[in-house]
C-alpha cells in the first residue's frame, strides 16, 4: 500500500536538462516543486574529477554513466512482423542515468533547428508537391510542429547563453555574417561565447571544404571557449580538450550540463525539493482520466509513495516519456496496423555514418586532444538546404570534420584489406593510428507509421513493468539520402588527401549492435490535431490537460542536427507557457 | 647551499664531460638521464624499454581460469595480437591477466545485462541473446574447444595451425556448449582488445605498452595549449590513472566520498 | 655565498676549457632549424650571453634547484617546452618580472632552446625545506587532488598531473616548487599582472582565497615528483 505524501504544486519525472530546467523555472516562480531522479546524485567535485573520469574502460565500454540495463532496458524490432528482444546490452543508443541524465555525458554539440523544420510538411508540399512527397515513400509521415521558428527563437537564445554555447553566428536578423553557417536560421545576436579552438583535423576539412565551394563554419559547443558566467549567476571554465567527452562527465566545469548550468541556482531553493533513486511507476489519474492527482514511485529501498501534485511534467528522456505516457494509460496507444491512436506513433531516430580518410603518416593528427563539438562543419547538404528536385528523396545531413578523442579501445582504425588481427592487424594500428580523420555525417530521420514505440507484451523491468518496445528501421528515403551525400563527402575526404578513403553512408536494416547516436525522437509527438499528435504546441497533453510531456519525444520526426538546443528552446517556451498562461488559468491551452 | 657537484657540471656538459668520466659515473648518468620524464616516449629511452619491461609474458595468478582454460587463452591471445622486435603483444600486456579478472569480477557475473527470458537467437540487429553470462560463456566455450581439442590442445599446435583454428571459430557454425563459435570469438576479440589498451589499472596493458606503440598520452589529459599546433608530435610518455608523481600506479586515486 | 661563488667560477672554468672548441662546431642540421644544445646551455647557464645576459646560475644554480630560498622558482627538470614558453613569455610581456624580463630579451631564440634543454634534462636533490604547518599542508590535498565544490574549483591535478608531476609539454609540474614561488605566481595572475595562460590559470586563481593559495603552495612544496629523489611520499 503506498504511503500517501503531502500534496506539491509541481512533480518531474527525471531531473535531467528538461526537469531541472523546467524546476528552476517553477521554483523560482513561487512553486514548490519536487523533482524525482531514478538516478544517483553526482556533482562535478568530488564525481567528475580527474584522473577517475578519464576511465575508457569504465565509462566507454562498460557504460557507467548510462541505464543499467538489469533494471530497465528497451525491447527492439526491426518490423512489426518480427518479435522484438530486450537490448541486453547497450550499443546504438545509451540513455543516460544519474542526476543530470544524458545532459552530463553529452558531446556539447549545440545546433538550432532550421525555419522549415517546424513546418516541414507544409514546406516539403510547397517545395516539392503531393505526388514527390508520395513517390519518396507512401510510408511517411511527416508533419508540422504547431510552433514556428520565428515563435522559438527567444528561447533558442535564452537557452544558448544558459548554456555559453561558443560559436560564430552565420545570420544576425537576415544578415549572414561571415565566417558563420550562412544556411542557419536568423538568430537575434551572436553566440555568447567565440568558437573554440581549431584542431588539425578540423583544418584541414575545412580547407578542403572551402576549395570545393562549400560554406564551412565551427561547430556550435557547450564545452566553452573561455571562462563565463551564465544568467542564473553560474561560473564556467574553458574547456582543455582533454577528449573524454561523450560518456564522461567534465571534470572541469566546462562542459554545460545541469551541474554546472542549472542545479546550483536550483538545490539551495527551499521550495525546490530534490529525491534521487526513486523510480517513478506511473502517474495516477483521477475517476474521469482526464486530471492527474499525481504519480507513484518506488524510493531506493523499495519503499512505494504516491506524491499528489497539481501538476506533472514528464521530463525522463524521449524514450521514458512515452513508456510513462503508456504505463500511466494518458492518450491513446499507436496501433500501427488500424493507424489509430498517437501514444508512440512516429518514432524517429538519426540518419549516420560517414567516412573514415587515412593521411600520410607525415601528419600527426593526434585525434586525442578535442572536446564534444570540437570541429568544422558544413551545412550546405543539410535538411533541405538544397534542391532535391530530381533527388527521389527529402531530407538531409550536416557533414562535420569533427573528432571528439582517441581513446584506443573504441578508435583503432585500419585501411580496408588489413586482416581482422594479428601481427599486420596490430602494425596497421601503430601504422594509422595518429594519421586518421573520421568525418560525421547526422541528419534527418522521416517520420514513417512503420516505425513506432508501444509497451512489450513480454519483457518486464525490475520493477515488474513492461519494457518499451521499439519497432524501427531506417526508412528508404533516408538511405537514399545518406547515399547521396556520401559520394560527397568522399570528394572532400579525397581532396584532405586522404590515400584511402573509406566510404560512409548508412545501411538497412538498422542495428542496435553498433553505436549511431542517442537522439531518439516522436512518440509523444507535438502538433495542432490531436488525431497525430499527443500534446499541443506547449507540449501539454491533449488528454490530460496538467501533464505536459517535455522533451526529444515531442518532435513529430527527427531534424538535421544533434536535438538538445530545440529540446532546451522548447523547454524555455513550454515553461513560460505555463507560468503565463497554465497557472493563471489552468486547464487546455488550445482548444480544439 | 647549491649543490654543485662536480657529477651535476659533467652532467650538464653532456658529450664531452662524458668522455672523460670513468665509465661506471656515466652509465649511472644516463640511467638517471633515461629515468626522468623528459621527451622520453620513443621506444629507446622509456623507462622501461619500449616493448614493455621485457618480451616475456608476465606471471598471473588466475582467479577465474584454470590451468587448461589458461593455457588456451594465453596462446590464444599471443595470436590475435603477436610481439614483434618493436613491440609486445596481448600475451606480454597481460591481456590474460586483465580478461581473468573482468570474469572473475562483476562483468563477469553479468552486470548490466539485461538477464530475463524468454530467450530466442534473434536477428543480428537485436544483438547478443544467449541466457550466458560472460563468465558461463567464457566458461562453457572454452570447455568445449579444450574438449575438442583433447589430443592435440591449442597451445601445443604451431603458429599457423592456431591461426586457422582462430579463424574456423571466427567463421562461426561451431557449437561451443551452446554458445555459436563466431559469438565466442568476438567476445575472445573485444576483451582482447580491451586487455591489451585499457588502463593498466585494469591488469593488462602493461607498462602501458599500447599506448606507446600508438602515442595515445592516456589518463592524464589537458591540450588547451596544444590544441591548435597542428601536426605537433606529443611523444611524452603516457599516464595512467591510478600513477602517482614517482611514475608508479598504485591504486591509491585518493578520491573522497564527499568534497572536502 | 662566498664559497658558492668560488664554485661557479671554478665551474665556469672547467666548462669552458672543455667546450670552448665545440660551440663552433655545435650543429644546425642541414634543413637550418636548430638543434637544442644543452652542452650550449650550460655555457650559457653559467656565464650568460655576449650580448649582456647573465648566467641563469647565478639565481637558479647551475642544477636549477635554486638556492633553498623560494625567491627563484626550481626550474631543474621542467619540461623544456615549458621552459621556453616561459622565457619567450618574458621576452613579448605576457609575464613580466624586473628580473626575468630583461634578461629573456638579451637572449636569442637559439639561447633560450639550448637553455631549457639543459635545465630540462637536470634531476637534482631537494633541498631542505622552512617547515609550514602540517595543517595547511593538509588543507591543501583535498584541493590539489579534488577540488573544492563550494567554490566551483577542479583538482589542480587534473591538469598539473599526478601528484603535481606535471602534463608535459605544456602544463608545468608544481610537486617540489617552491610554496613561495608558487603562491606569487597564483596571486600573480589573480590580479591580473600575469598574462601567459589565459582562460586557465587566471581563471582558476581567481576562484581562490589567500588562505587555499598558500594550502596548495604548502602541499605542493612537499610532494615528491622526480623518480630519482629521495621519497617522502
Amino acid at each position: 500500500m503506498a504511503q500517501r505524501l503531502k500534496p506539491v504544486d509541481v512533480v518531474t519525472i527525471g531531473v535531467g536538462l528538461t526537469g531541472s530546467l523546467a524546476a528552476l523555472e517553477l521554483a523560482k516562480a513561487g512553486l514548490k516543486v519536487v523533482g524525482l531522479e531514478r538516478g544517483a546524485p553526482r556533482y562535478t567535485v568530488p564525481d567528475f574529477q580527474s584522473p577517475a573520469i578519464h576511465d575508457e574502460l569504465r565509462f566507454s565500454i562498460r557504460k557507467a554513466m548510462m541505464q543499467d540495463n538489469t533494471k530497465v532496458a528497451v525491447t527492439f524490432r526491426n518490423s512489426s512482423d518480427e518479435t522484438a528482444l530486450p537490448i541486453r546490452r547497450w550499443g546504438s543508443f545509451l540513455p543516460g542515468q544519474g542526476l543530470g541524465g544524458s545532459f552530463v555525458h553529452w558531446n556539447g554539440q549545440s545546433y538550432r533547428a532550421q525555419v522549415v523544420d517546424f513546418i516541414y510538411q507544409t514546406h516539403i508540399l510547397q517545395r516539392y508537391g503531393k505526388k514527390f512527397l508520395e513517390a519518396c515513400g507512401p510510408e511517411l509521415t511527416i508533419q508540422d510542429w504547431g510552433v514556428t521558428y520565428e515563435e522559438l527563437e527567444p528561447y533558442f537564445d535564452r537557452f544558448e547563453y544558459l548554456l555559453g554555447v561558443s560559436g560564430k553566428a552565420g545570420n544576425i536578423k537576415g544578415q549572414i555574417q561571415r565566417g558563420g553557417n550562412p544556411f542557419e536560421a536568423p538568430r537575434s545576436r551572436e553566440y555568447p561565447n567565440p568558437p573554440m579552438k581549431e584542431p588539425y583535423f578540423a583544418a584541414l576539412f575545412r580547407k578542403s571544404a572551402e576549395r570545393l565551394g562549400y560554406h564551412p563554419f565551427p561547430q556550435p559547443s557547450s564545452n566553452l571557449s573561455r571562462p563565463y558566467k551564465n544568467p542564473e549567476g553560474l561560473d564556467l571554465q574553458a574547456c582543455v580538450y582533454c577528449g573524454f567527452c561523450e560518456r564522461y562527465a567534465c571534470e572541469h566545469f566546462a562542459k554545460a550540463s545541469p551541474q554546472t548550468v542549472i542545479l546550483p541556482a536550483l538545490l539551495n531553493r527551499p521550495n525546490y525539493e530534490l529525491r534521487t533513486n526513486c523510480e517513478v511507476l506511473r502517474i495516477n489519474l483521477d475517476s474521469t482520466r482526464k486530471k492527474a492527482t499525481g504519480v507513484t514511485y518506488v524510493d531506493a529501498a523499495g519503499t512505494e509513495y504516491e506524491q499528489p501534485a497539481e501538476l506533472v511534467l514528464i521530463t525522463a528522456f524521449a524514450l521514458s516519456n512515452v513508456r510513462t505516457l503508456l504505463l500511466s494509460g494518458i492518450g491513446e496507444p499507436y496501433d500501427p496496423w488500424t493507424g489509430k491512436g498517437v501514444v508512440g506513433r512516429n518514432y524517429s531516430y538519426q540518419t549516420t555514418g560517414g567516412p573514415t580518410v587515412f593521411m600520410d603518416e607525415s601528419i600527426n593528427i593526434n585525434p586525442f586532444m578535442a572536446s564534444g563539438a570540437t570541429g568544422t562543419v558544413i551545412d550546405d547538404f543539410g535538411g533541405d538546404n538544397f534542391d532535391h528536385s530530381n533527388l527521389g528523396f527529402i531530407g538531409g545531413q550536416y557533414i562535420a570534420g569533427t573528432m571528439t578523442g582517441g581513446r584506443p579501445i573504441e578508435f583503432h582504425p585500419t585501411p580496408p584489406g588489413t586482416p581482422e588481427w594479428g601481427l599486420e592487424w596490430k602494425r596497421a594500428v601503430a601504422q594509422h593510428y595518429n594519421h586518421t580523420i573520421t568525418i560525421v555525417q547526422h541528419g534527418t530521420s522521416t517520420a514513417s507509421r512503420l516505425n513506432y514505440l508501444d509497451l512489450d507484451p513480454t519483457y518486464k523491468d525490475a520493477w515488474g513493468q513492461p519494457l518499451l518496445r521499439m519497432t524501427f528501421d531506417f526508412p528508404e528515403n533516408d538511405i537514399r539520402m545518406s547515399q547521396y551525400i556520401a559520394d560527397k563527402v568522399v570528394e572532400i575526404g579525397r581532396a584532405m588527401g586522404g590515400k584511402v578513403v573509406v566510404r560512409g553512408g548508412a545501411k538497412r536494416p538498422y542495428t542496435t549492435t553498433v553505436y549511431q547516436a542517442t537522439h531518439n525522437t516522436g512518440g509523444a509527438v507535438m502538433g495542432d490535431d490531436p488525431k497525430t499528435s499527443v500534446v499541443n504546441r506547449y507540449q501539454q497533453c491533449w488528454d490530460v490537460s496538467n501533464v505536459f510531456s517535455i522533451g526529444g519525444s515531442s518532435f513529430p520526426q527527427n531534424i538535421t542536427y544533434n536535438y538538445t538546443m530545440t529540446i532546451g528552446a522548447l523547454t524555455y517556451w513550454t515553461l513560460d507557457a505555463i507560468k503565463d498562461k497554465y497557472l493563471k488559468s489552468p486547464g487546455p491551452l488550445v482548444q480544439t | 647551499m647549491t649543490d654543485l657537484s662536480r657529477r651535476t657540471i659533467i652532467k650538464g656538459t653532456s658529450a664531452i664531460g662524458a668522455a672523460i668520466l670513468p665509465a661506471t659515473l656515466t652509465e649511472k648518468i644516463a640511467r638517471a638521464d633515461s629515468a626522468h620524464n623528459q621527451g622520453a616516449g620513443s621506444p629507446a629511452n622509456a623507462p622501461s624499454g619500449g616493448a614493455g619491461v621485457s618480451h616475456e609474458a608476465p606471471s598471473t595468478t588466475y582467479l577465474f581460469f584454470n590451468t587448461e582454460e589458461a593455457a588456451f587463452v594465453e596462446a590464444a591471445l599471443a595470436r590475435l595480437i603477436p610481439k614483434d622486435d618493436q613491440w609486445a603483444g596481448a600475451l606480454e600486456a597481460g591481456a590474460p591477466n586483465y580478461m581473468d579478472k573482468q570474469l572473475a569480477g562483476a562483468w563477469g557475473a553479468g552486470e548490466r545485462l539485461y538477464r530475463s527470458g524468454p530467450w530466442q537467437p534473434g536477428t543480428p540487429t537485436q544483438g547478443y541473446q544467449l541466457p550466458f553470462t560472460p563468465a558461463e560463456l567464457f566458461r562453457g566455450a572454452i570447455g568445449a574447444i579444450n574438449k575438442e581439442l583433447a589430443q592435440r590442445p591449442f597451445a601445443k599446435m604451431s603458429p599457423d595451425e592456431q591461426d586457422n583454428y582462430l579463424k574456423s571459430l571466427e567463421a562461426g557454425g561451431k557449437d561451443l556448449g551452446g554458445v555459436p563459435s563466431d559469438v565466442f570469438f568476438a567476445h575472445l576479440w573485444q576483451c582482447t582488445l580491451e586487455g591489451f589498451f585499457s588502463d593498466p589499472v585494469y591488469g593488462g596493458n602493461r607498462d602501458m605498452v599500447s599506448w606507446r606503440m600508438i602515442g595515445f598520452p592516456g589518463a592524464y589529459a589537458s591540450y588547451y595549449d596544444l590544441v591548435d599546433q597542428h601536426g605537433i608530435k606529443i611523444d611524452r610518455p603516457p599516464m595512467s590513472l591510478a600513477q602517482d608523481a614517482h611514475g608508479r600506479i598504485h591504486m591509491n586515486p585518493g578520491i573522497p566520498a564527499r568534497s572536502p | 655565498m662566498i664559497c658558492r661563488h668560488l664554485l661557479v667560477a671554478l665551474v665556469t672554468c672547467t666548462v669552458a676549457a672543455g667546450l670552448g672548441s665545440v660551440s663552433a662546431a655545435l650543429a644546425q642540421t642541414p634543413s637550418g632549424a636548430h638543434v637544442p644544445d644543452p652542452a650550449r646551455g650550460a655555457v650559457i647557464a653559467a656565464q650568460g650571453t655576449r650580448a649582456g645576459a647573465p648566467g641563469c646560475a647565478q639565481c637558479h644554480a647551475f642544477n636549477g634547484a635554486s638556492d633553498g630560498s623560494g625567491a627563484f622558482p626550481r626550474i631543474a627538470g621542467q619540461s623544456a617546452y615549458y621552459l621556453e614558453k616561459q622565457l619567450h613569455d618574458f621576452s613579448s610581456n605576457a609575464r613580466v618580472n624586473a628580473i626575468m624580463s630583461p634578461i629573456a630579451k638579451a637572449l636569442t631564440p637559439d639561447d633560450i632552446a639550448d637553455l631549457a634543454a639543459y635545465y630540462a634534462a637536470l634531476d637534482p636533490p631537494f633541498l631542505p625545506l622552512p617547515d609550514p604547518t602540517p595543517a595547511l599542508i593538509k588543507s591543501g590535498e583535498p584541493l590539489a587532488k579534488v577540488g573544492n565544490a563550494a567554490k566551483g574549483i577542479q583538482a589542480c591535478d587534473n591538469c598539473h598531473g599526478p601528484g603535481g608531476t606535471g602534463e608535459p609539454p605544456a602544463i608545468p609540474y608544481l610537486a617540489g616548487q617552491y610554496a613561495s614561488y608558487t603562491a606569487l605566481e597564483l596571486q600573480m595572475w589573480q590580479r591580473g599582472f600575469r598574462k601567459s595562460s589565459p582562460h586557465q590559470m587566471d581563471d582558476v586563481a581567481k576562484l581562490l582565497n589567500e588562505q587555499e593559495i598558500a594550502a596548495v603552495a604548502a602541499y605542493y612544496q612537499q610532494v615528491r615528483g622526480s623518480a630519482g629523489a629521495a621519497a617522502s611520499r
